[in-house]
């Protein structure tokens, strides 16, 4: 019987793209299977002993400007609740969080089907997320810049 | 320019596919160098020719879907390629086929290597405009 990694694997490689197999877990059947599109790396999560459910995440970094701010977490849960598919999770002190789709589409071949949707909703969700704490940034800096000004005051 | 003065002078090229993740295959012969590669499915190619080493192609070819009136197709590749950076659409009026590239002039394709990224992004992106207007046509015509 083919393993759920494979067939997953030569999916992605059909598809144009090298993918990078790792089993995590080999009593669980658990492996990692990581390809890169526009840029960017994501990984698939596949369990041998559930082949209905899999895990497509990505990781991005957040701006060094914007590392500081206090409410990137509000930030990410606001996006989060505009695609409820996707799962926001803070990594490395502030310094990126990984974007994350829990699904359970029924075979392998579903899955496959529906995949290239799968990472652009996941895409979609994080480049929003990326705008907006950036935005926010941006926001914060210029009321910043201007309550300054209004409390330096002019003689 | 001189080929043979430069060696394999599509060899950045595959190195910037690489970078990208991508597989791809080369398909040479005495003309012309061929590079094909899939992205998320979908099929791009570059070429350079052997006697004008300095001038390098990237595209995606694509069939007009049966719905699609022509004479539409026409219009809005006409729209793209006054309003687009880097993309010439092209329609091929009898094979129902349109064509999309980024043509370019380098000394090396050493020089394209950094940009790779950003002009599958443009070739991506002009093909799925292309078709989403194209549908919108069709749908304001029902």
């Amino acid at each position: 019987m083919t393993l759920v990694r494979d067939t997953v694997a030569a999916f992605i490689q059909d598809e144009g793209h090298k993918v990078d197999v790792s089993v995590i877990d080999e009593s669980e059947g658990v492996a990692e299977l990581l390809f890169r599109t526009r840029g960017q790396v994501f990984s698939v999560t596949t369990h041998e002993r559930n082949p209905d459910f899999y895990t497509l995440a990505t990781a991005y970094e957040i701006p060094d400007l914007a590392r500081e701010n206090t409410n990137n977490t509000e930030t990410l849960a606001i996006v989060q609740g505009e695609y409820p598919e996707v799962h926001f999770t803070m990594a490395h002190d502030g310094g990126l969080f990984i974007a994350a789709a829990q699904e359970q589409p029924g075979s392998p071949e579903a899955f496959t089907k529906a995949f290239w949707d799968v990472v652009n909703r996941v895409r979609d969700a994080g480049n929003t997320a990326i705008e907006r704490i950036v935005d926010r940034t941006e926001s914060k800096a210029a009321a910043d810049k201007f309550i300054n000004s209004l409390t330096m005051g002019e003689r | 320019m001189n080929p043979d003065d430069v060696g394999d002078y599509m060899l950045p090229l595959e190195e910037a596919l690489d970078d990208e993740g991508l597989l791809f295959t080369r398909d040479d012969d005495d003309d012309a160098l061929r590079i094909a590669f899939k992205s998320e499915g979908d099929r791009y190619f570059i070429i350079s020719y052997r006697d004008d080493p300095s001038f390098v192609m990237l595209g995606s070819g694509w069939a007009l879907p049966a719905e699609i009136d022509v004479d539409d197709a026409v219009d809005v590749a006409n729209e793209f390629n006054v309003r687009k950076k880097f993309v010439k659409t092209a329609v091929w009026e009898d094979q129902r086929d349109v064509l999309f590239t980024v043509e370019l002039c380098v000394s090396s394709a050493d020089e394209v290597r950094p940009h790779v990224g950003r002009l599958l992004d443009v070739l991506r992106e002009t093909a799925a405009e292309f078709f989403d207007d194209l549908r919108e046509d069709d749908d304001d015509d029902d």
